[in-house]
């Protein structure tokens, strides 16, 4: 009894405690210390696990140092060598299995997403521009990985790989479907039907003739090529049709480039096609696929833009954190006191739940509209508040650049607005599961199987 | 409810002080976002700043200046109450919260600095508060007493030194127009609480941007050190406890960031108004969605709920800790609501929302800063909270 107060709560602390159970009750309680993003990684697929753990390293070897000038300047940042060393690094083919890509086979087959989303985490969790600007590439590659059309698929990533392996050149995509008149339009069923498109095909010898804007496309000035989404002319959306248009071609340019809150670093610029001639090689699928493809395109890249949104949310309370264990606020560090604590245990607890949810909707081999969209909604809605909480906790700190947690808060707030609105997410969730039965009994598509 | 020496304002009074910002709003600072600028042209600022004086909407501890009785937070508002304070500050931010402000500090600075024309040959025209030090503003045992560490006493101190005193230490966060002429810095003398007027071209006194930041960006915003900075008897404020102008620094800081919010949240909502009426989206005006409705709709409740709580603020008598509660609680609630229905104003823009042409970001951005300025939720509820327990008075 004659133990300090220090010396009780040290005896009492669970990796202390455990000593006083047998050996199997040792054995079955886990005091191992381990930070929870090992933890967390230790559950992933073995190829999962690697590529999250080489894309923390790219991500504070080479964003870090990048993050806070290229949000501050975005005009004058240059992203082509940073996209030439995560295409070397193999970032840019993850939604490819070898020989072309680089995404681990077995975990590629236990779900498409799941390496690119856990690597959006991790980039994302040092800039939400930059990390964009990676994924943008993805995201411009998904309808031809996803559109079935194998002879589009060689006939673009045979040269990619050729071009890689032995120039250490990549080119770079975009993909490209919204319109000035027509967001959520796109990116849902009802609107679809009823949209008003601009970007229009005219079929002619020998290929098509393209005319209309695409707006808001991400990381436009950078990419090479692009997957563009045309209605053939005087028909609706269920004529859409993808087209691969390489930068170059005559009479098409990029306008306007958006000056946006957040994620500065990759830009958001306008498309302009004026009598664009493009050859049929360059109709990725079947004419009038296009619409399809582009719901299954946002099948898979919905969850990975809740594993960005995750990284931002991230981003904001590692940072936090780092302020707390570093400020004092009288004769105690912040991270000393307890409420501080319990309100940096409930951002994790919130980032958690969304990472699980992430990963859930990305643990089957194919995405699916209700699991991506729900991903997305609660993972981007998540981190807006972590992001929040975190500029709360530091107070006046909180809205300075310099501690990169306010770049994070802004970053987050478009992932609750680009790939469909959340409200357009939600009505897309519930979409697939107007007919349900929640009264147990069997749905007449289960009898059908 | 209204203190014993305030009277009762009428409707015609208040109308026309919306009216008088309404105008200069329109005049004055539209013009500041004709162009492509993410917080307006602030080129034309130091304009629109000199048109707010001149028209008495910013307050001044100068007698002479238009502003010095019936400005934001001039000497009348012990008189009317904080009603056409809140009112101008509110209208203003409707169109640009950073300029709100920068009109919300000075006239801060300026209402405590009041006491101090009696003493001062020539009062300074442009003046800025100095409180805050390092994390947060006081907790309540060092608002109480600048000596306690309740967690941390106050650094910065005046000593006696012959005919004046000698004033050393660091203030952090410090809000300003341009031109700032002094500061009413707060100090420990002795175990008190004294206020001083300090001439911010003083050799030593060092001033330092904290750099890029989120928002209200209009205003200058400072971390100011004073190394043994001397000022003579008359730059005393206060008469021998400066702790009731800590509770009014306090609890007026807090209305007007109150009033900014709802602002900020009633331009959101109008401005989401607007837009949902013009823009189509599946055929049909986006205003016709339900989605939309229930944005905008729940934005609106959001926004009139926090006016509410605000314009309840009315009485300005800080004698006691117990009155700083109100203002406490207004605004860890006030600007809670009006984020909220400034994203969600922001939202019913989709991609554009996000964009700096449309100001929705930027109205975000401020609202945010806000949040976090002066006092964060965690800070204030601790506050409220101790208040009631130890019952103070």
């Amino acid at each position: 009894m004659n133990q300090t107060l220090q010396e009780r709560i040290e005896l009492l602390k669970p990796k202390n405690a455990a000593k006083s159970l047998n050996v199997l009750g040792r054995m079955l309680m886990d005091n191992r210390e381990m930070s929870l993003w090992e933890r967390d990684t230790r559950t992933l697929p073995r190829g999962a696990r690697r590529w999250r753990r080489r894309a923390l390293e790219f991500a504070r070897e080479h964003i870090r140092p990048l993050a806070a000038r290229a949000d501050l300047n975005p005009y004058d940042f240059d992203p082509k060598p940073l996209l030439a060393k995560a295409a070397r690094e193999g970032l840019q083919t993850l939604l490819v299995t070898p020989p072309i890509g680089r995404a681990y086979t077995l975990a590629y087959l236990r779900g498409i997403s799941l390496q690119t989303a856990v690597v959006a985490e991790e980039l994302a969790t040092e800039c939400g521009g930059l990390a964009l600007l990676l994924l943008a590439h993805n995201l411009g590659i998904a309808p031809l990985a996803l559109s079935g059309d194998l002879a589009a698929f060689f006939r673009h990533f045979v040269p990619y790989y050729l071009k890689l392996k032995f120039l250490g050149k990549s080119d770079t995509m975009a993909f490209a479907i919204t319109e000035p008149e027509a967001g959520s339009d796109v990116e849902d069923t009802e609107g679809g039907a009823r949209a008003r498109l601009v970007t229009t095909a005219r079929p002619t010898a020998g290929g098509f003739i393209l005319n209309g804007r695409k707006c808001f496309i991400s990381g436009a000035r950078a990419a090479d090529k692009f997957t563009v989404f045309a209605k053939i002319e005087a028909e609706g959306l269920d004529s859409w049709s993808c087209f691969l248009v390489e930068k170059g071609m005559k009479g098409f340019s990029l306008g306007r480039r958006e000056r946006k809150m957040g994620q500065r670093a990759c830009d958001a610029s306008e498309l302009i096609f004026e009598d664009v001639f493009i050859p049929g090689k360059n109709l990725v699928g079947k004419l009038r696929s296009g619409w399809a493809n582009n719901r299954n395109v946002l099948n898979y890249s919905r969850p990975v833009v809740g594993a960005m949104a995750l990284g931002h949310g991230r981003g904001a309370f590692e940072r936090c954190l780092e302020f707390c264990r570093a400020t004092r606020l009288g004769p105690r560090l912040l991270i000393e006191y307890q409420d501080v604590r319990l309100e940096l245990a409930d951002m994790m607890i919130s980032l958690w739940a969304a990472r699980s949810m992430v990963w859930q909707s990305c643990r089957q081999f194919r995405c699916y509209q209700s699991a991506s969209a729900a991903a997305k909604v609660f993972a981007s809605d998540t981190a807006y508040k972590v992001c929040n909480q975190a500029m709360e906790l530091m107070g006046d700190h909180g809205y300075l650049h310099l501690h990169g947690v306010e770049r994070a808060w802004r970053d987050s707030r478009l992932t609750q607005i680009y790939e469909g609105t959340n409200e357009i997410n939600r009505l897309a969730l519930f979409e697939h599961q107007m007919t349900t039965d929640f009264n147990g009994e069997r749905s007449s598509e289960t009898e059908q199987i | 409810m209204p203190s014993e020496t305030q009277r009762e304002i009428g409707a015609e009074e208040l109308h026309r002080y919306r009216d008088l910002a309404r105008r200069f709003a329109k005049r004055s600072l539209e013009p500041l976002f004709a162009a492509d600028y993410p917080d307006g042209n602030l080129a034309f600022l130091p304009q629109a700043v000199e048109i707010a004086f001149s028209t008495g909407i910013v307050a001044s501890p100068e007698p002479s200046m238009p502003g010095n009785v019936y400005g934001i937070w001039g000497s009348a508002t012990d008189e009317l109450g904080m009603t056409p304070s809140l009112l101008l500050l509110s209208t203003i931010a409707e169109t640009c919260a950073g300029i709100a402000f920068c009109f919300h500090a000075q006239g801060l600075a300026s209402n405590l600095a009041l006491p101090a024309n009696r003493e001062l040959a020539r009062s300074p025209a442009r003046v800025a508060l100095c409180l805050q030090e390092g994390f947060s503003p006081p907790y309540l045992g060092t608002i109480n007493e600048p000596d306690h560490e309740a967690p941390v006493r106050i650094s910065t101190s005046a000593t006696v030194d012959g005919q004046g005193y000698i004033i050393d230490g660091k203030k952090s966060f410090v809000y300003s127009l341009d031109g700032v002429e002094a500061y009413v810095v707060f100090a420990r003398v002795g175990e008190k609480w004294g206020a001083f007027l300090v001439p911010a071209n003083d050799s030593g006194v060092v001033r330092s941007d904290v750099g890029p930041r989120t928002g209200l960006r209009a205003c200058r915003l400072e971390n100011v050190e004073f190394n043994r900075v001397r000022v003579n008897r008359a730059a005393r404020i206060d008469e021998g406890g400066a702790r009731e102008l800590v509770l009014r620094a306090l609890g007026l800081n807090w209305a007007g960031m109150s009033a900014i919010a709802v602002g900020i949240a009633r331009g959101a909502v109008s401005a989401a108004r607007r837009y949902a009426a013009e823009r189509y989206q599946g055929g049909s005006r986006i205003e016709n969605h339900a989605a939309v409705k229930l944005l905008i709709g729940g934005a609106q409740a959001a926004a009139e709920a926090a006016e509410l709580s605000v314009f309840s603020l009315t009485a300005c008598d800080f004698t006691k800790v117990r009155t700083l509660v109100k203002p406490a609680a207004t605004k860890m609630t006030v600007l809670d609501l009006c984020a909220r229905a400034v994203t969600d104003s922001l939202q019913a823009f989709g991609g554009y929302g996000y964009m700096e042409d449309f100001g929705m970001e930027k109205r975000l951005r401020d609202i945010t800063v806000l949040k976090s300025a002066a006092g964060s939720p965690r800070y204030l509820r601790q506050l409220i909270y101790d208040i009631e327990r130890d019952d103070v008075e």
